[in-house]
C-alpha cells in the first residue's frame, strides 16, 4: 500500500459564478521512503497540491489519504516546510523547534525533549545559532531551522513547498545537497515541490511534472536512475541527466504551448498633445484652456521655407 | 556662527527655546497688567487704586503666574490642607486614579479586542454599538456612572466613606473612555496576524489555548501596545474632566477649585502640569512599545 495516495482529486477556489479550477483529476501515489519531486510553473497549483496532502486544503472531489486513512486536517505525521520559512519571529531557533517537539512528544520528559531539539539543530549545523532570533539569521539559515523544526517532529512524510525558491543560487545549491544528505541518512518519505527542473532531477527518485493546463493535471512520472550521492559538478555531463532534463523541460514547455489562449484587448492611446512651453505661464485660474487634444486639432499651419 | 550651531546641534535646543520665548511674549502682551492710578476719594484723601487692564484683563502675566505658583512647585509634596497641596502631590493622586481606571480599561478592552479580531459574527454584531459608544465624551459617561454605582459605599472602621459612588463613577468613566483604542487596535492586530503563523499552528496541531498564547498574543503585541499607548493618553485626558465634575482631589480638582477661588495663575500651573505629565506618560509608553516590536 502506498504511503500517500491521491485519487481523482480536484480543487477550485472562488464562488460558483466566478470559480477558478486549480487542480483536476490528480492521481498520485508515493511509496514509503521515496523522494518525489513535483515540478511546475509558478502559480500552476503546486502549493494547492501539497496543501491537499498537508490537510490545509480539502479536495472538492476525490480523496487524499495517508497509510490508507483519508486526510481530514493537518497533523504532525505530515511535516510541512513552508516556502517562506514561517518561523515565529519572537522565538529563538531553539524555541521555534521546541514548540513543535513539545507538541508532538508530549509524553517525553523535559530532558528528552531538550536533547531531541539539540540533536536536530546540530543536524542542520546551527548549534552555534541556537539562541538567536530568526531576524538575526540569513535566509538559508532560516530555512534550515524550518527544515529542522519539521524533521524534529519525525513525520512519516516530509512535505516541502518550494523550500529553496527564496534563496540565492549558491545557498540553494548548498541546501539541496544538505537536504539530500539528510534524506540519505534518515530515509523519510519526501514530497518536494519546485519550479526548478535541475533541482528536481538532482535530488529526486521520481520527478512528476505538474502540467499548466487550466486546471492543472499531473504529467507522466519520470524515474531518475542516477546513483546517489550525486555530484552536482559531474552530473552536468551525465547523459542520463541531460536526457531527463530535456524530456522534462520539453514536457513542461509543450503543455504551456497548448494552453495558450488568444484574446484581444482594446488599447486607447493618450490623446493629449504636448504643452507649448514657450507660452508664458499664466496665473489665470478661471477659463483655463486645458490640454490640447489631437482630436480637437483639425487644421495645422506649417511654415515651410521656400 | 552657522557652523557652530550645526556642530553642536544647537538648533534643536535653541529653536524650541525661541518658540517658548515667543509664546511667553505673546502671553505677556495679551495678559492683564496692574495699573495703579491716584484718585481723590469722597473724603478728599488721595488714594491709590489698582485696576487691571489689558486685552484679557484677568489673565495673569507669566511673572505673576510664576510668583503665585512658586509655593506649589518648590514644595511639590507639601500638604497644607485638603485642597492646598503641592502640585506633585495632586499629580500623584490623579495618577493613582488614572492607573486604576486604565488597568480596568486594559483588562476589559484587550479580550474584547481579541473576540472582535477572531470572530466575524462577533464583529458584525458589536461593531455598531462600539462605533456609537466610542465618540461619547467623558462628561456624558460620568452621570451614567453615578447612577449605575449609586449604591456603592465602602466605609472604613470610623464610618468614613473610602470608596463611594463618585469614585466608582470616576473609574467607570476613565475605563470606558480609555478602552476603545485598545479594543480597536487589538482587533486590527489579531486580524493582521499573518496566515503563515496560523498555518504553523495548524500544522503543529497546537491546541486553541497554545495557539492563543504562543502565536496570536505575541504576533498582536505591537498593535496592542499602540492601543495601550493611545488609551493611556485618553485616560489622562479624562481624569481632569472627572475630577472637575466629582470634586475629587487631584490636578483637575485643584484646577476647578482655583478657578472658583479666582486664583487664575494656578489654572495655568495645572494646565502646564497636565501637559507635561501627559507628555512624559506618552514617552514612557512609546519606549515600552518599541521594546515589543518584533520583526
Amino acid at each position: 500500500m502506498p504511503l500517500i495516495e491521491i485519487k481523482g482529486a480536484s480543487k477550485g477556489f472562488g464562488p460558483p459564478d466566478n470559480r477558478t479550477e486549480v487542480l483536476k483529476n490528480i492521481n498520485l501515489s508515493v511509496e514509503e521512503g521515496e523522494f518525489v519531486v513535483i515540478v511546475g510553473y509558478s502559480g500552476s497549483g503546486k502549493t494547492t497540491l501539497i496543501n491537499l496532502i498537508s490537510g490545509l486544503v480539502k479536495p472538492d472531489t476525490g480523496t487524499a489519504s495517508i497509510s490508507g486513512e483519508v486526510i481530514t486536517g493537518p497533523g504532525p505525521d505530515r511535516g510541512l516546510v513552508f516556502q517562506n520559512y514561517s518561523l515565529l519571529p519572537w522565538l529563538t531557533v531553539e524555541e521555534n523547534i521546541a514548540l513543535a517537539v513539545d507538541e508532538v512528544f508530549k509524553d517525553w520528559t523535559k530532558e528528552q525533549r531538550k536533547e531531541h531539539v539539540a540533536k536536530y539543530i546540530a543536524m542542520v549545523k546551527l548549534s552555534h545559532a541556537a539562541h538567536k532570533l530568526p531576524k538575526e539569521l540569513s535566509g538559508g539559515m532560516r530555512q534550515r531551522v524550518s527544515v529542522a523544526r519539521t524533521l524534529a517532529m519525525q513525520p512519516k512524510v516530509l512535505l516541502m513547498d518550494e523550500p529553496l525558491s527564496a534563496l540565492d543560487a549558491l545557498t540553494r545549491a548548498q541546501l539541496q545537497d544538505e537536504i539530500a544528505d539528510i534524506w540519505l541518512n534518515n530515509k523519510t518519505t519526501v514530497i518536494w515541490i519546485t519550479n526548478d527542473p535541475d533541482e528536481a532531477i538532482l535530488v529526486a527518485d521520481k520527478v512528476i511534472p505538474l502540467l499548466p493546463t487550466a486546471p492543472a493535471t499531473l504529467g507522466e512520472t519520470m524515474l531518475v536512475d542516477i546513483e546517489r550521492p550525486r555530484d552536482r559538478k559531474a552530473i552536468n555531463h551525465d547523459e542520463r541527466f541531460k536526457k531527463l532534463r530535456t524530456q522534462l523541460i520539453t514536457t513542461l514547455l509543450d503543455a504551456k504551448g497548448r494552453t495558450k489562449v488568444k484574446s484581444s484587448v482594446q488599447i486607447s492611446l493618450p490623446d493629449i498633445l504636448p504643452e507649448d512651453l514657450n507660452r508664458p505661464n499664466s496665473y489665470q485660474f478661471l477659463n483655463r484652456t486645458g490640454p490640447k487634444r489631437r482630436s480637437d486639432k483639425n487644421r495645422e499651419e506649417v511654415e515651410v521655407a521656400a | 556662527m552657522q557652523h557652530i550651531i550645526q556642530k553642536y546641534k544647537l538648533d534643536s535646543i535653541f529653536l524650541p527655546f525661541l518658540a517658548i520665548f515667543v509664546t511667553c511674549l505673546f502671553w505677556y502682551v495679551i495678559a492683564g497688567k496692574s495699573v495703579i492710578t491716584e484718585k481723590v476719594d469722597d473724603f478728599g484723601d488721595k488714594i491709590k487704586v489698582t485696576k487691571r487692564a489689558g486685552l484679557s484683563a484677568d489673565l495673569p502675566t507669566p511673572v505673576e503666574t510664576w510668583t503665585a505658583s512658586k509655593p506649589y512647585i518648590v514644595e511639590p509634596f507639601a500638604k497644607r490642607g485638603e485642597l492646598d497641596q503641592g502640585i506633585l502631590r495632586f499629580t500623584w493622586m490623579s495618577l493613582v486614579l488614572v492607573a486604576q481606571g486604565y488597568a480596568i480599561a486594559l483588562i476589559i478592552g484587550t479580550p474584547i479586542g481579541f473576540f472582535l479580531g477572531l470572530s466575524k459574527p462577533f464583529t458584525k454584531a458589536f461593531d455598531p454599538i462600539i462605533q456609537v459608544l466610542r465618540p461619547v465624551s467623558p462628561l456624558a459617561w460620568l452621570p451614567l456612572g453615578m447612577i449605575l454605582f449609586s449604591g456603592v459605599k465602602i466605609m472604613d472602621g470610623e464610618g468614613r466613606t473610602t470608596f463611594g459612588a463618585s469614585d466608582a463613577a470616576a473609574l467607570f468613566t476613565i475605563a470606558i473612555c480609555a478602552m476603545w483604542p485598545t479594543v480597536m487596535n487589538t482587533a486590527v492586530g489579531v486580524r493582521a496576524v499573518p496566515q503563515d503563523y496560523l498555518n504553523v499552528a495548524k500544522v503543529l496541531k497546537l491546541s486553541k489555548w497554545k495557539t492563543l498564547w504562543k502565536v496570536l498574543v505575541p504576533a498582536t503585541l505591537p498593535y496592542m501596545f499602540t492601543g495601550f499607548r493611545l488609551s493611556l493618553g485618553i485616560a489622562w485626558l479624562v481624569i481632569v474632566a472627572v475630577e472637575m465634575l466629582t470634586g475629587m482631589p487631584g490636578v483637575g480638582g485643584f484646577l476647578w477649585q482655583q478657578y472658583n477661588a479666582n486664583s487664575y495663575a494656578h489654572i495655568i500651573l495645572c494646565i502646564l502640569t497636565i501637559g507635561v505629565v501627559g507628555y512624559v506618560l506618552d514617552r514612557l509608553m512609546s519606549v515600552v512599545e518599541s521594546r515589543f516590536k518584533t520583526a
